[in-house]
C-alpha cells in the first residue's frame, strides 16, 4: 500500500512537472474550466445577492400584514380602520408611549435606469415616522429624514446609485406635485436601499389615494409576541389579514426570483462544462501518448498499473483545480460586489449587490473537479494499460 | 549541350548558422549529374549527403553558388515555382518511406496526380501502371501499416514516379530494409535507370546499394574525395 | 481520391480527438442556438409591435390608474383609428403563486388595435356580447386544459367582489390564436364593463390606452397632443410607441441580451482555445507529413487550405450538430417555456449566425497551423531522425 502511494506520488510528479511540455494544451484546459467555473459562479453570486437583498431586509420582530390573499403588498389593500385596530393589539413596541405601528401606501413611480437611460419602476413608500422608527438599523447617509406632512422624499442608497435624479437635493414631478429628496439613507445592502420614502398622507394626496393603505408593518416587543398579534388578528372579523413576520415575507419574495437565477445558471454551467470537459480529455489524452515511452520505461523497471493510472489522474486533477481557482478569482474580482437591479416580486427595480461567497466557490470548486476526474480517469485507464512492449521500441 | 545534364552544380556553398558557430556543409562545390546517370553518393554521417539530396530537389536553399536542372537555374526560383518544378521532374525517395498512414496504397501513389491537371480515369490507370511496376497491383486497398517495409517503400516508389519525373533522388532508400528486400528495391532502381531512362542519385551507406550505380561518388567533408566508375 | 478526401481522412485519423473536438463545439452553438433563440423570442414583443401602435400610461408610472374615459377621448383625436384599454386584474386559476395575465379590456377595441388575434367568428360573437365571457390565448387555455364553453372560476389577489368574494365566474367564449404576435396567446381578457360592475374599488379606471395612428409618420405629433390635453390634469399621460414601452419593460428584467453575450462569447472564447490548440497539436504531429506533401511539390499555399479546410470542415460540422441540437431542443421545451417566453424555436437568422460564426472559429482555429504549414521548411520537416 505504502509502496504505491509512493508510486503515485512520484509518477504524480513527474507528471506536473511535464505540464509545461504541453504548455498550450493545459492552458487552454484550465482556461476552459475556468470560464465554467466563471460563468457558474457569475449565476450563483447574483441569485444569492438577489436573494441577500432581501432575505437580509426581513426582521423576526417586525410583523406585515397584508390582506389576505394579496401575496406581495403592491396587490394588498387595507383601511385606516385596520390599522387603528392592530395598534391596540398586544406585543406591539412603544416608543415615547406611541405605538410602533405603521399604515403604508406602496405606488409605483417612474426613474431612470442610470445604465440603459430607460424608465423603470420604483417603490415609493408612504409611511409614517414611526414607520421609520420601527424598522431597525436605518443610518442616514446624507442629508436629513422627511418631514411629516411635506413634498419631501428620502432615497435608498441603491436608487440613488442605480438610478438618476434621486441625488440629495434632487427635485421631481410626482402628477402635480414637485418633491425634494432631502435624505439617502443606507440598510446594509438590503432591498429597503431600492425605496424612496415620503410621507403617506402626501403621497396618498398626491396619488389621489386618500385614506388609502396597502400594508400596515408593527414592531413587537419580541419576536415571541408574534403567535399572540396572529391570533388577535385571527379573532377579529374585521382584521380579514395576513400576519407574518417580515423575515418570512422576504424569504418567501427572494425565493422565487432568485431560485429562478440559480436554476438558470446550474445546467448553463453543466452543458459548457461538458465542452470543458471534451477539452480535459484531449489534454489529458495527448499527455498519456506523449508520455506513452516514458510509462512503459517506468512499467518495465517494476512501477505499477494502479500508480499510473493515480499519477495521470493527478495531472487531471491539478489541472482542473487550477482552472477552478482561476476561476474563482476571475468571477470574485469581475462580479463580487457588482450591483444590479432586476424586477422583483412587487414590480419594481430590486437594488442587489453580487455576493461570491466561499460556499458558492466550494460548489464552483466541485463543478471544476468533477469535470477533473472525468477528464482524467478515462486516459489514466489508457496509460494504465498501455503495452510495455511495443511502447519501448517505437520512437 | 547543357540539356544533356539533368543537374549542374556550380560553386555551390552550404552553411548554417548553429547557434553561435557556423558549419560549412560545402564549400565552392562542381557536380555535373548528366541525364540518365545513375550515381550513388556515399559518405559518412555528416559528410553532406542528405543536403546535397536536398540541394538537388530543391528543398534545402544552397547559400551561393547556382544549380541547374536541364539548363535551366533552379536555386533562384520562388517557393511556389521550386514546387511545380519538383512536382514535375523530381520523385523523392526516403528512408523510412513517409507515406501517408491515413491513405491506402493506391491513394499515396494518387497524391503527386493531385497537382496535376489529369481526371479521375487518367488518375487511377497512372496509378495502377506505376504500382503494378514495382509489383504490388494487388495491394492498392491496402493501408500502410497493413504492409511489410519492402513493400512500404515500394508504394513509395511507385508514388516517386506516378507522375513521371526525370529523376529520382534517394535517400538511404534500403537503409530500413533487410537485403532481400533492399535488393528487390534496388532491383526496381535500376531498372527504372535502365527501361525508364530516369537519372538516379541515390545517397546511402551500403555498399551493396551503391554498387548498382553507374559511378559513386565519395563525399567527406563536403568535398569529392573520390570518384569511382562501375560501368 | 482528392483534396476533399485527404482533410476527412486527416480529421479522421485520430477520431477520438476529433469527436472530443466535434462536442465542444457542438456545446458551444447548442448554447449560441439556445441563448439566441431565448434572446430573439424574449425581444420578439419589441419586434412585433406594429409601427403605427402606440401606449398612453400614468405619467407617474404605468401601473397608477388612468380614467376610463381617456378611451374614448383618445379614440377620438385626430389621426387615431382605433383605441383599446387594459387594466391588470391579478387574477389566478386556483394557484395563487401562478398568476395568470389576465386584464379586462374594450373587447371590440381590443380586437381592432390587435388584428393579429384570430378567432373564430362564431366564438367572437359570444365574447363580444356576453359580459361575462373570456377570451383567452391559445397558450393559456392549453396550459389549464380550458375548452370553450367551459365554466370557470378565477380569483384576484387585488379586487374582491361587492359581496366579499375575491372569485369571479367566467364563461371562455373564444379562444385565439396569434402566430404573428406569440406573447398575445398567453393573455386572458375580460370585459371591462364586468370589471367596473363587480368590483369593490378600482373601477372606472385603466393601465393604459392602446391605439392605432393612421399612419407612423403621425405618432409623435400625435402622442405630443395627447399628452397636452391631459396635463394639469389629476392624471397626466405620457405617451410613446408600444415598441418602446415594450423595450423598457423587458430592460427593467435586466440586460438579458448582455448577460447571454457574455455566456455565448465565454462558451466560444473556450473552444476557441481547446480547439484552437487541438489543431496546432494534430498539424504539429503531422510536420513529417507535410514535409513531404512539399517534396512531392505540394505548394505551401495548397498545404495551406488544406489545414483551413480541416478546420472550417470541424467548426460546421460541429455547429451543424450544435444548432441542430438547438433546433430539436427547441422545439420540444417551448411548451413548457410558454408563459414566460412565448414562441421559443430555431430562427433563421439565428442559425445562419451560427454558420457565419463557425466559418469565423475555422479560419481563426486553421490560422496558426495553416500559417505554420505554409511556412515549413522541407528540410527541417523531414529533419535527421
Amino acid at each position: 500500500m505504502g509502496t504505491t502511494i509512493r508510486q503515485a506520488v512520484a509518477i504524480a510528479a513527474m507528471n506536473v512537472r511535464s505540464i509545461p511540455q504541453r504548455f498550450w494544451m493545459s492552458v487552454s484546459t484550465v482556461v476552459a474550466i475556468a470560464l465554467v467555473v466563471a460563468v457558474l459562479l457569475a449565476f450563483l453570486a447574483m441569485g444569492n445577492g438577489f436573494r441577500q437583498a432581501q432575505s437580509s431586509a426581513g426582521a423576526a420582530d417586525i410583523a406585515i400584514l397584508l390582506r389576505d390573499g394579496a401575496q406581495t403588498e403592491i396587490n394588498s389593500g387595507v383601511s385606516r380602520e385596520q390599522a387603528l385596530l392592530v395598534e391596540e393589539a398586544p406585543g406591539i413596541a412603544r416608543q415615547d408611549g406611541k405605538p410602533l405601528v405603521s399604515a403604508e401606501l406602496y405606488v409605483v413611480v417612474d426613474g431612470t435606469n442610470r445604465a440603459n437611460g430607460l424608465k423603470s419602476n420604483l417603490p415609493l413608500r408612504g409611511m409614517s415616522l414611526a414607520g421609520v422608527a420601527l424598522r431597525h438599523n436605518i443610518h442616514l447617509t446624507q442629508g436629513r429624514m422627511f418631514r411629516s406632512g411635506t413634498n419631501e422624499i428620502v432615497a435608498g442608497r441603491g436608487i440613488v446609485r442605480e438610478f438618476s435624479g434621486f441625488d440629495l437635493g434632487s427635485t421631481l414631478r410626482l402628477g402635480q406635485s414637485t418633491w425634494t429628496v432631502v435624505g439617502v439613507f443606507e440598510d446594509g445592502g438590503t432591498v429597503r436601499e431600492s425605496e424612496l420614502w415620503a410621507d403617506v398622507g402626501v403621497v396618498q394626496s398626491a396619488t389621489d389615494r386618500l385614506n388609502f393603505f396597502q400594508t400596515i408593518r408593527a414592531r413587537l416587543t419580541s419576536p415571541d409576541q408574534m403567535p399572540a398579534l396572529k391570533a388577535y388578528v385571527a379573532n377579529d372579523p374585521r382584521l380579514k389579514l395576513l400576519v407574518q413576520s417580515e423575515a418570512d415575507y422576504f424569504a418567501e419574495q427572494a425565493k422565487q426570483s432568485s431560485d429562478l437565477i440559480q436554476k438558470l445558471g446550474w445546467p448553463l454551467a453543466i452543458i459548457m462544462a461538458i465542452g470543458a470537459l471534451a477539452g480535459a480529455l484531449n489534454t489529458m489524452y495527448s499527455s498519456v501518448a506523449a508520455r506513452g515511452t516514458e510509462i512503459a520505461t517506468l512499467r518495465a523497471i517494476g512501477f505499477g498499473g494502479v500508480p499510473t493510472f493515480a499519477g495521470t489522474l493527478a495531472e487531471a486533477l491539478v489541472l482542473a483545480v487550477v482552472g477552478g481557482l482561476v476561476g474563482i478569482a476571475t468571477a470574485a474580482l469581475i462580479f463580487h460586489g457588482y450591483t444590479a437591479s432586476t424586477l422583483g416580486a412587487n414590480f419594481t427595480q430590486v437594488v442587489f449587490t453580487f455576493k461570491v461567497t466561499p460556499a458558492l466557490c466550494a460548489s464552483a470548486l466541485v463543478l471544476a473537479l468533477v469535470v477533473g476526474v472525468i477528464g482524467g480517469i478515462f486516459p489514466a485507464i489508457r496509460a494504465a494499460r498501455l503495452p510495455i512492449v511495443g511502447m519501448l521500441g517505437e520512437q | 549541350m547543357a540539356a544533356a545534364f539533368s543537374f549542374q552544380l556550380r560553386h555551390v556553398s552550404k552553411r548554417f548558422v548553429k547557434g553561435k558557430e557556423t558549419i560549412s556543409v560545402f564549400d565552392n562545390l562542381d557536380l555535373d549529374i548528366p541525364a540518365q546517370d545513375y550515381v550513388a553518393v556515399m559518405g559518412p554521417s555528416g559528410s553532406g549527403k542528405t543536403t546535397l539530396l536536398n540541394v538537388l530537389g530543391g528543398i534545402d536553399h544552397v547559400t551561393s553558388g547556382e544549380v541547374h536542372f536541364n539548363g535551366q537555374r533552379v536555386d533562384t526560383l520562388n517557393e511556389s515555382r521550386l514546387s511545380q518544378w519538383r512536382a514535375a521532374n523530381v520523385g523523392f525517395i526516403f528512408q523510412f518511406y513517409n507515406l501517408m498512414p491515413v491513405l491506402t496504397a493506391a491513394q499515396n501513389v494518387e497524391l503527386p496526380l493531385l497537382l496535376t491537371k489529369l481526371g479521375r480515369k487518367e488518375r487511377r490507370r497512372n496509378v495502377a501502371v506505376a504500382l503494378d511496376l514495382v509489383d504490388l497491383g494487388d495491394r492498392s486497398k491496402h493501408y500502410p501499416r497493413e504492409m511489410s517495409g519492402g513493400q512500404q517503400q515500394r508504394v513509395a516508389i511507385a508514388r516517386a514516379i506516378v507522375s513521371d519525373p526525370k529523376v529520382l533522388l534517394c535517400d538511404e532508400p534500403t537503409g530500413d530494409l533487410d537485403r532481400t528486400t533492399a535488393d528487390e528495391v534496388l532491383a526496381i532502381l535500376a531498372l527504372l535507370n535502365r527501361e525508364h531512362a530516369k537519372t538516379v542519385v541515390i545517397v546511402t551507406h551500403d555498399p551493396e546499394a551503391a554498387s548498382h550505380a553507374k559511378r559513386i561518388l565519395h563525399l567527406n567533408k563536403g568535398v569529392f574525395v573520390e570518384r569511382t566508375s562501375l560501368s | 481520391m482528392n483534396h476533399a478526401l485527404l482533410v476527412a481522412k486527416n480529421l479522421g485519423r485520430r477520431k477520438l480527438r476529433t469527436s472530443l473536438m466535434l462536442v465542444a463545439i457542438l456545446i458551444a452553438f447548442f448554447l449560441f442556438g439556445c441563448l439566441e433563440c431565448f434572446n430573439h423570442a424574449f425581444y420578439a414583443s419589441e419586434n412585433s409591435a406594429a409601427a403605427d401602435r402606440l401606449v398612453s400610461v400614468n405619467k407617474i408610472n404605468f401601473t397608477m390608474p388612468l380614467p376610463v374615459s381617456y378611451v374614448e377621448r383618445i379614440r377620438q383625436m385626430p389621426g387615431v383609428t382605433h383605441a383599446t384599454s387594459q387594466s391588470w386584474f391579478g387574477g389566478y386559476y386556483q394557484d395563487p403563486r401562478e398568476p395568470l395575465f389576465m386584464f379586462a379590456t374594450d373587447p371590440q377595441g381590443y380586437l381592432d388595435v390587435y388584428p393579429s388575434i384570430q378567432m373564430a367568428p362564431a366564438q367572437k360573437q359570444v365574447w363580444l356580447s356576453d359580459r361575462t365571457a373570456l377570451a383567452t390565448g391559445r397558450v393559456t387555455a392549453e396550459k389549464y386544459h380550458w375548452k370553450v364553453g367551459d365554466h370557470i372560476p378565477i380569483s384576484s389577489n387585488i379586487y374582491s367582489r361587492s359581496n366579499g368574494s375575491h372569485s369571479w365566474d367566467f364563461t371562455v367564449a373564444a379562444i385565439y390564436s396569434a402566430p404573428d404576435d406569440p406573447a398575445r396567446e398567453s393573455l386572458v381578457l375580460m370585459h371591462q364593463d364586468y370589471f367596473d360592475e363587480t368590483v369593490t374599488f378600482g373601477r372606472d379606471q385603466v393601465n393604459m390606452v392602446m391605439f392605432t395612428t393612421s399612419s407612423s409618420k403621425l405618432n409623435d405629433s400625435i402622442a405630443k397632443a395627447i399628452d397636452a390635453a391631459f396635463a394639469n390634469s389629476p392624471a397626466e399621460t405620457t405617451t410613446d410607441t408600444a415598441a418602446a414601452f415594450n423595450r423598457a419593460f423587458t430592460a427593467q428584467l435586466g440586460n438579458i441580451a448582455l448577460i447571454i453575450s457574455l455566456v455565448v462569447a465565454t462558451a466560444f472564447a473556450a473552444i476557441l482555445l481547446i480547439v484552437g490548440n487541438t489543431m496546432v497539436m494534430a498539424v504539429r504531429e503531422r510536420t513529417r507529413e507535410i514535409g513531404v506533401l512539399k517534396t512531392l511539390g505540394f505548394t505551401g499555399r495548397t498545404i495551406c487550405y488544406q489545414i483551413l479546410a480541416e478546420s472550417l470542415l470541424l467548426a460546421v460540422t460541429g455547429a451543424l450538430l450544435g444548432l441542430g441540437a438547438a433546433t430539436l431542443v427547441l422545439a420540444t421545451t417551448s411548451k413548457m417555456l410558454q408563459g414566460f417566453v412565448s414562441g421559443m424555436q430555431m430562427v433563421p437568422s439565428v442559425f445562419a449566425a451560427g454558420l457565419g460564426w463557425a466559418l469565423v472559429l475555422g479560419l481563426v482555429t486553421g490560422a496558426v497551423p495553416a500559417w505554420s504549414g505554409l511556412r515549413l521548411r522541407i528540410a527541417t520537416a523531414l529533419g535527421r531522425r
